[in-house]
């Protein structure tokens, strides 16, 4: 059993309820909904934590694929663009759980696993460099 | 023994000259001793890299047919200065745009013009008997500007205070996100490596001096605003509280768009990151005890950001290395340090303005002038009438 984070993206107009039901049902997978976001109609988004066989999730990814949505193996929320990114040091003044902290040579390093996705070094950030995937 | 500016010239252009950072020289010192260090070492390198709210850059447009004096000028959006000569016009980093508001302004067109990229241009004019054009829509890019220069009135603060909020609610300022109740600590500086830290009294840095300023050779101009030379000062004459600050003026078409950096801060407005390198030569054994100068050395204040007046309560008197290691105790509470400037560009800018001296591209230039060093910084009173 294997625990994954999976950001799921909906084309317009397509459901998202049916194609997880049968995930379920197929690929014997559990999974939570960490957070779904509905963008002006144009797409939906899901984050779901899913738990299974690592081959049935596979499985179950390229199902998701097959069916045009788009599936994307995350362990954060965010992401740092590290062309942008001045190592300047402002995200980690809003990380509560360090997942954003500076290295001993003062280089921002990223705990992906630790992020807690409260979202407050996306705004923190003053060269924008942080993005929110969700 | 003494060194002079002319003989470190002719160390530097005869390749013998030994230049080194202000962070590597503490090793040096340690090692050599202070006499042994200043006959040893000609040039110590400092530099910072941190957002810099003073600053802009004066652009000259030249003469469209019809010509227009321009007196609406909009850059992507972002305001300009109308009130200059008919081409010429200053725009400051903080002004917002209309458009993305502070998440682009003033310092991101300065930016985007260094990267070379081409701008819009839209200015109006009322009109005039030699001016005739009251319109004008274009795209420019730096190659297309007659000049271009930052003119940046106050840069590189000689030690800055850190900011804590004691009150209940986040708030958000130019010392980045105070989370409430003393939940952070955030300060600017690059410590043992920052340029005026490393000659407290100015006795090098003056009006003149040539600088490694956003990638190009720019130059110490005048005094910064707010200057406040006759700040307290500790017994080797290191500001205890923020003491001066430098104008530098600097070709931005010879800069690199990699040390001049538009920034946005979170419900407080557009800023710049610049990059600031100065040589200090090490003309005696003074100077070199100053250059020697440790993150253990240097104190600053922690201010209460949440006090809306103009004279906010220092929480806390602590050491440079205690900001560095990531936390600081106040009252027996372990709370959080970040940093807001980057150590990490500064260093890299210490490093490339060592290595234009190494390689005979870069020459010390003594100040014309020194600066006043008893200067104060006058608040603004509220008058009900003329005085
Ligand atoms: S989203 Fe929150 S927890 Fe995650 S890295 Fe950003 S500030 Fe830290
Ligand atoms: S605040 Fe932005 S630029 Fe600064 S270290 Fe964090 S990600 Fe990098």
């Amino acid at each position: 059993m294997v625990v994954k984070k999976l950001l799921l993206s909906f084309p317009q107009g397509s459901a998202g309820e049916p194609v997880a039901m049968e995930l379920i049902k197929t690929y014997n997978l559990d999974f939570n909904i960490l957070k779904a976001f509905i963008d002006d109609n144009i797409k939906g988004t899901l984050l779901l934590e899913v738990r299974g066989e690592n081959e049935n999730i596979d499985n179950g990814m390229t199902f998701l694929r097959e069916h045009q949505v788009g599936v994307r193996e995350i362990e954060s929320v965010i992401e740092v663009n590290h062309d942008e990114c001045v190592d300047c040091g402002a995200c980690t003044a809003v990380c509560a759980v360090d997942a954003l902290e500076m290295d001993s040579d003062f280089n921002l390093i990223h705990h992906e696993d630790k992020c807690l996705e409260c979202m407050q070094c996306v705004q923190a950030c003053p060269m924008r460099a942080i993005r929110a995937l969700i | 023994m003494a060194k002079s500016y002319a003989q470190i010239n002719e160390k530097i252009k005869n390749g013998d000259a030994v230049v080194v950072t202000a962070e590597e020289v503490i090793e040096i010192v340690a090692k050599r001793g202070i006499k042994e260090a200043a006959e040893y070492v000609d040039v110590v390198t400092t530099a910072t890299f941190g957002p810099m709210c003073s600053s802009g850059a004066f652009l000259n447009f030249g003469h469209s047919d019809p010509p227009i004096r321009m007196s609406q000028i909009m850059l992507n959006n972002v305001e300009a200065y109308g009130g200059l000569a008919a081409v010429d016009t200053y725009l400051g980093a903080t002004q917002p745009s209309t458009d993305q508001g502070i998440d682009y302004g003033g310092a991101h067109v300065i930016e985007d013009l260094i990267a070379g990229k081409s701008v819009h241009l839209v200015a109006k004019s009322q009109g005039t008997d030699c001016y005739p054009r009251t319109e004008i829509d274009t795209w420019v890019d730096i190659n297309d500007l007659n000049e271009a220069y930052l003119y940046n009135p106050r840069n590189v603060y000689q030690n800055y205070n850190a900011a804590i909020n004691t009150s209940a609610k986040r708030i958000f300022t130019y010392m980045g996100i105070l989370k409430p109740n003393m939940g952070n600590v955030t300060y600017s500086t690059s410590g043992q490596l920052s340029p005026l830290l490393n000659d407290p009294l100015l006795r090098t840095i003056g009006m003149g001096t040539r600088i490694f300023f956003g990638g190009a050779q720019g130059y110490v101009s005048w005094m910064g605003t707010q200057f406040n030379t006759a700040c307290s000062r500790d017994e080797n004459g290191f500001p205890l509280t923020p003491g001066a600050t430098l104008a530098l003026i600097g070709n931005m078409k010879e800069m690199d768009s990699r040390y001049i950096r538009g920034a946005a801060y979170e419900k407080y407005g557009t800023s710049m990151f610049v990059g600031v390198g100065i040589p200090i030569p090490i003309l005696d054994e003074e100077m070199m005890k100053f250059v020697s100068v440790t993150n253990k050395d240097l104190t600053t204040n922690i201010i209460d950001y949440s006090v809306q007046g103009k004279s906010r309560p220092t929480i806390k008197n602590v050491s440079y290395e205690e900001l560095r290691s990531g936390s600081v105790d106040i009252s027996g509470k372990k709370i959080k340090t970040s940093p807001m400037s980057s150590l990490k560009m500064a260093r890299e800018i210490a490093g490339e303005l060592k290595n234009w001296i190494q390689k005979q591209q870069f020459y010390l230039q003594e100040p014309v002038t020194q600066f006043p060093m008893a200067n104060t910084v006058n608040g603004l009173e509220i008058r009900k009438a003329e005085k």
